[in-house]
């Protein structure tokens, strides 16, 4: 489990993170919803010690955050972050090098599940194929966590459609995946839970089909009640 | 046999699994799956589905739960052979059908025999229409 509590964070005056807790389950899809500037990414860089908090406790399965902790949480950020001249199949044998948990032979399997070429230089892929190559990267490697940062964010709709796939595969099963987004139609029936985020706060966190079962209402309408009231 | 499980249009509103049962319910009803055939495992059943795995997997408690499916040992689920839950299952798809029929048509305060009369029309056209286009052979329901 990914424990986040009473977390702060800010940028100089301003609060981004103010007093968050929430977890994200092993074996589970949980879904970060929140406009933009609400804090989720700061808060997935949180999770991987990417900025330093200001206050509060992050654990995964209860150990603090540290390399132990690195080698079970895979990040996919939301842009390259890789050299622009280097191929696809250079990066791959970058992460072979410096990643202890990557796995190629699965890697290669989701070259082929997202069709991506692998000559292909990373600086010449639309932004959609390097979504695709980001997440490659990230499922790509031995972890019991993924993380990915607003992975359909601008991006044509068969790309989403095929990254919506790997939420409904293998690829994914036994693992906890925590990701961003603000566009939830297609993803609500996926998610096993959504944690909704405003002005740097938890305002709501629940499992989407006691939801359904329980108040008949869709992952939109409570986003609807909670952010429009 | 034909089961489109990648077209099935789920709703937001109500819980995805219990979505998949009713699913698996009328292809049992209208024969497109039948006593004792091997359903997919719950991990294909999920990526064909297009379904969080949790998700097929709760589906699947649910319909052993019922006793809809059976599961021995190692091998591969099945729809049960079990006649009474089959029939139950008929009936009770109908009786849903029935209820939301009535539901709606309850305002209008139509006399018994009329509104009959108008079911048994419009049913036999549609029969009609149906077995037409499955001459057809472009039908696939």
């Amino acid at each position: 489990m990914i424990k986040v509590e009473n977390v702060h964070k800010r940028y100089g005056l301003r609060k981004i993170l103010n007093g968050v807790s929430f977890t994200a389950e092993k074996g589970q899809i949980t879904c970060l919803i929140g406009i933009n500037g609400a804090g989720k990414s700061s808060l997935l860089h949180a999770i991987m010690g990417l900025t330093p908090i200001h206050g509060g406790h992050i654990a995964i399965d209860g150990q603090p955050l540290g390399t132990a902790g690195y080698e079970r949480i895979a990040f996919v950020p939301d842009h390259l972050t890789m050299p622009p001249g280097m191929r696809i199949n250079e990066a791959m044998r970058f992460m072979e090098d410096f990643y202890k948990g990557w796995n190629m032979a699965r890697a290669n399997d989701l070259l082929r599940f997202f069709g991506l070429e692998s000559t292909e230089r990373l600086g010449n892929m639309s932004k959609g194929t390097a979504a695709k190559f980001s997440l490659m990267l990230g499922l790509g490697q031995d972890t019991d966590y993924i993380l990915m940062d607003e992975p359909f964010s601008g991006i044509d709709l068969f790309s989403r459609e095929k990254i919506t796939e790997v939420f409904s595969s293998e690829l994914i099963e036994g693992r906890g995946v925590l990701f961003t987004t603000h566009e939830i139609a297609e993803m609500e029936r996926l998610m096993d839970k959504a944690v909704l985020i405003q002005d740097g706060k938890i305002i709501r966190s629940f499992d989407c089909e006691a939801v359904r079962y329980q108040e008949g209402k869709s992952v939109l309408d409570v986003m609807r009640e909670v952010y429009q009231s | 046999m034909e089961n489109e499980w990648d077209s099935v249009a789920f709703n937001s509103r109500d819980p995805v699994y219990l979505q998949v049962v009713r699913y698996f319910k009328e292809q049992i009803a209208t024969g497109k799956l039948q006593a004792g055939q091997v359903i997919p495992s719950r991990r294909e059943l999920g990526a064909m589905m297009k379904i969080n795995p949790n998700t097929a997997q709760k589906a699947y408690k649910e319909m052993e739960e019922q006793q809809l499916i059976v599961t021995e040992g190692n091998s591969p689920s099945r729809i049960t052979g079990d006649g009474a839950v089959l029939r139950t299952i008929r009936s009770e798809l109908i009786g849903e059908a029935v209820d939301a029929f009535v539901g709606s048509v309850r305002k209008v305060k139509v006399p018994i025999d009329e509104l009959l009369d108008l079911v048994r029309t419009k049913y036999m056209e549609e029969m009609n229409r149906q077995s037409g286009s499955d001459e057809g052979g472009t039908n696939h329901d």
